[in-house]
């Protein structure tokens, strides 16, 4: 009777320890992102948040990642986050681009075997741009939303496309992408520096 | 039935309405008021939608929230309003109209969601998931999620209590390491209530093969079928829009 | 019903077993005390018998474990689920849902029962245990005892045969201890095998028929209840237990008092929702001393510990010491907390760092000195967060010393200590005094006798006696109406 332990195989069916753990992260992730948001309430300051939420939340991701070893847990964090997101307000485009990004990233993830750093990094960047997902609803259909407040006049729709330039989406976009991947950075430096010692990686 | 004196719904909430129709109004405040689906023909439709969740609000007894809501609706949309009649320029012009222009489009939207996350328990919620066939894959996550929401904050703030003490400030002289002296503390303490969570959970055999039950009722009355018809409107002009 | 056949089991990441080679059996219906110091083992026999290793705690595991005639290294956690309840000792971490109804049907739920059936269970754990009045409500809004009841309620809706308790009681006040000793009676009548894992053992007397005692992963001994009462204090001591007939009396050290002079607080006043009210109007306590805060969960000890250190918003109160008044901020200045949690206040990457942080100048030779004192000195370089409980707890306490407060406040810095670690912390607030006002908020009345000075008894936001070197002072309750919430 030899009693070894040895780990469960990574292409087994989510357990309940998985499923807690996507919640427990989750609710960090978003507690964070939330009080990075109450900057952004300050309604200029919200292009900031596709620099500082990716940032941030990298440290409480790149914990994650190190429990994550199974197929489907990154798509379900991101699930949740694009739910609550839209759940908040922000419209369903987060929660449709949660899908997407969120199998994206699971399946580079898993193509690292959930171990390899530099697919880590690469997985956490998409992952991030869910919350471009919040700000699509400013560029999408433009002319159509602002042509109905007519009452406001010409001057108004016009200055408000300017500020809405289309030019201005994919600065966002790669932002969320390169802060993604610098908040991976970061996240695996306190890895490191402190989350090992402390013994709870 | 004697059981049936227990419903973890059964809190003083004012109106109680179906998780399912809140969602569903969700969906159509976002769809028809952020993303402006249905152009001139749902024009009249948007102020009565915008004005849904502060009602709904008010249904629900939170009657601060609603208000603040209102009073912030109505001054961006009266400060555009000015900022226009005044033909102002420059920065500032831009500015108000940027603010105003995307408060005006989310507060609605915030405000529904408040509202579903305010007047909803975890159980109801579950229970609407559940019926509408989510998998459990998702529901477990969420629940979790709801139920370590107070405990993030509740740590969070004990850390700031501990950093006031230690004279860590922002703009003292270690506000370069802010956010490190924030975040360690907060993942170590959050990491091990979560290890003991699951522990609990994995005892009282969450994870099994089994389909879970749930105890939570709901069910639609008249003011959801109301709702659910408000909600129809639009988007049956949407429709007749597409088909045409 | 349970047995243990040559068990031995070491954590992933250690090198040494933390059991070594076990055997053991339990009869249906037993209750069994499992004691000795920290690290023993005891909770990891536990974890053994609720499945937990080696299910959810990975290590190395050899031998076999048989519940009810079931191998339990072999089974699944939700097929284990149905025979084996559990307790732990935290009751702010064990509940899933957010209100008590929910988290009762939680683990019939999670077996997929018939709603029917699951109300029917509630309706009657309801009953047994008298828990009425905490139905339908927020778990969060709960005091530490009413969460541990709702958690041995949710364990007692799944019916299970066998009950394990890895220390229950660690986080209650002694009042509360008494409802989970009426529990486990309840469970003691009904026929369920109970093991429990316990450093108070007071409690236990008239429960358990059974005690076994580890050190170092073995079992030392294993005697009935009626003989293991009859241990003199010494044999007790010698295994790192505390008292059987545990003195529950707060009485505080009798000593000649070192000075006269006093610290003073005003208007220690503070109302609001949620949270137990504070109501004292003026206090006077002897400065350099140490002041043992007792009372009963509700009573205000944390709004005022919080008061105390300036951490409340919107006290309006203040204290005087030394002839300066200290108010809002600079109350925050002269105040230190060691809290409960003390991974809550440790931010830097070295021992060093963390305890040089909150001073103002840099001043090599008292850093040393502090850190030799305390035992720091060859941790110095060390991760905070990588140190155990105890030495945590004297890191915290050196950076307050080096950032020059004049008071310091424990919150329960005893809570879930053996004996041995119970002693050094008594051992280290007693060095304390002399030098700051320290006060130390705590139910365990071991650690009251041996280190507090005064003792001060709060109820109702009242400070209802004070008792300093064996003088009992009553106050007189203020006759006004007292705001008081949460009881």
């Amino acid at each position: 009777m030899d009693g070894v332990m040895t780990q469960r195989k990574t292409n087994e069916k989510l357990g309940g320890k998985d499923l807690i753990n996507i919640g427990i992260y989750a609710a960090i992730f978003l507690v964070i992102m939330t009080a990075i948001s109450m900057l952004g309430f300050i309604p200029i300051m919200m292009p900031m948040l596709s620099v500082l939420c990716p940032l941030i939340g990298g440290i409480t991701m790149m914990l994650f990642y190190t429990k994550v070893k199974k197929f489907g847990m990154i798509t379900i964090m991101t699930i949740i986050i694009g739910a609550f997101l839209w759940v908040t307000g922000m419209g369903y485009y987060p929660f449709f681009f949660g899908i997407v990004c969120g199998l994206v990233a699971d399946l580079v993830a898993k193509s690292g075997q959930y171990s390899s750093k530099k697919k880590t990094v690469l997985s956490y960047g998409i992952m991030c741009i869910t919350i471009f997902g919040c700000f699509l609803p400013l560029y999408l259909d433009i002319n159509g939303y602002f042509s109905t407040r007519t009452s406001f006049g010409s001057d108004y729709v016009e200055a408000m496309t300017r500020i809405f330039r289309p030019w201005t989406a994919p600065i966002i976009l790669a932002c969320s992408f390169v802060f993604g991947v610098l908040g991976a950075l970061l996240g695996m430096h306190f890895l490191k520096k402190h989350f090992e010692k402390a013994g709870i990686v | 039935m004697e059981g049936a004196a227990y419903n973890p719904g059964k809190l003083d909430r004012g109106l109680i309405m179906d998780p399912r129709t809140k969602l569903a109004l969700l969906v159509t405040v976002t769809t028809f008021a952020l993303g402006g689906a249905g152009g001139r023909r749902c024009e009249m439709l948007v102020p009565i939608l915008c004005m849904v969740p502060f009602l709904l609000l008010l249904t629900a007894k939170r009657f601060k929230t609603s208000i603040i809501g209102m009073i912030l609706l109505w001054g961006s949309s009266m400060l555009l309003t000015f900022a226009n009649t005044r033909g102002m320029g420059g920065f500032l012009y831009y500015i108000i109209l940027g603010s105003c222009g995307v408060l005006g489009r989310f507060l609605p939207c915030i405000m529904m969601g408040r509202y579903l996350m305010e007047s909803t328990t975890v159980s109801e919620f579950t229970a609407a998931m559940k019926k509408l066939h989510v998998s459990d894959n998702i529901i477990i996550p969420l629940s979790v999620m709801f139920r370590f929401f107070p405990t993030v904050l509740d740590e969070a703030d004990s850390i700031s209590s501990a950093m006031k003490m230690r004279g860590i400030r922002i703009g003292g002289k270690h506000a370069s390491k802010i956010i490190e002296y924030r975040m360690v503390p907060l993942m170590t303490c959050c990491v091990n209530i979560g290890e003991e969570l699951s522990a609990a959970a994995l005892t009282r055999g969450l994870g099994g093969e089994v389909k879970r039950t749930n105890i939570c009722r709901i069910g639609f009355r008249l003011q959801d079928y109301a709702a659910l018809a408000l909600c129809l409107i639009p988007w049956i002009l949407l429709i007749m829009d597409v088909v045409k | 019903m349970i047995e243990f056949k040559n068990v031995s089991f070491s954590y992933a990441r250690t090198d040494e077993a933390s059991v070594k080679d076990i055997s053991l059996k339990i009869n249906k219906g037993e209750t069994v005390l499992l004691c000795g110091e920290s690290g023993c083992g005891k909770t990891t026999l536990i974890r053994m018998i609720n499945g937990l290793i080696p299910h959810f705690y990975e290590g190395q595991m050899r031998g076999n474990i048989y519940v009810d005639g079931t191998d339990i290294t072999q089974t699944q956690l939700y097929e284990t689920a149905k025979i084996v309840g559990s307790v732990f000792q935290n009751p702010r971490s064990q509940f899933f849902c957010v209100d008590s109804t929910s988290e009762l049907a939680f683990g019939p739920e999670n077996m997929g029962l018939p709603e029917d059936e699951i109300r029917a269970r509630i309706d009657s754990t309801v009953d047994s245990m008298k828990i009425r009045a905490l139905m339908d409500r927020s778990i969060f809004e709960m005091s530490g005892g009413e969460k541990q009841k709702i958690a041995c309620a949710s364990v007692d809706t799944l019916n299970p045969q066998v009950c394990v308790l890895d220390e229950p009681s660690s986080n209650l006040s002694l009042e509360a201890i008494e409802d989970l000793k009426n529990t486990l009676l309840g469970w003691k009548e009904e026929g369920r095998t109970i093991v429990v894992a316990e450093h108070r053992l007071y409690w236990l007397k008239d429960i358990c028929d059974r005690v076994i005692c580890l050190k170092e992963g073995r079992i030392i001994f294993d005697i009935p209840m009626r003989e293991f009462k009859n241990l003199s204090e010494e044999d007790l001591r010698c295994h790192g237990l505390r008292a059987v007939n545990e003195n529950l009396t707060m009485i505080p050290v009798k000593t000649e008092s070192i000075n006269t002079e006093t610290i003073t607080f005003e208007k220690l006043i503070y109302n609001y929702r949620n949270c137990d009210a504070l109501n004292i109007k003026n206090l006077e306590i002897p400065r350099n001393e140490i002041i043992a805060v007792v009372g009963p969960n509700g009573a205000g000890k944390s709004t005022f510990s919080k008061c105390i250190c300036g951490l409340m918003r919107g006290f309006k109160g203040n204290a005087v010491i030394g002839g300066k008044k200290l108010k809002g901020r600079n109350l925050l200045k002269s105040a230190y907390m060691v809290m409960q949690d003390v991974n809550h206040q440790l931010f830097c990457e070295t021992v060093m760092d963390e305890v040089t942080l909150g001073m103002n100048e840099e001043n090599e030779d008292r850093v040393l000195e502090i850190l030799d004192k305390l035992g720091l000195k060859e941790l110095s370089n060390r991760h905070p967060m990588s140190l155990s409980g105890g030495q945590k707890q004297r890191v915290a306490v050196a950076s307050a010393l080096l950032s020059d407060k004049d008071i310091i406040l424990f919150d329960e810095p005893t809570s879930g200590l053996d004996f041995y670690n119970m002693e050094r912390v008594a051992e280290l607030i007693w060095s304390l005094r002399g030098q700051k006002t320290v006060f130390v908020v705590t139910h365990d009345p071991d650690l009251v006798r041996r280190c507090a000075t005064v003792v001060l008894r709060l109820e109702n936001g009242h400070v209802v006696n004070t008792n300093s070197g064996g003088e009992m002072k009553d106050y007189e309750r203020e006759k006004e109406k007292c705001y008081c919430t949460a009881v």
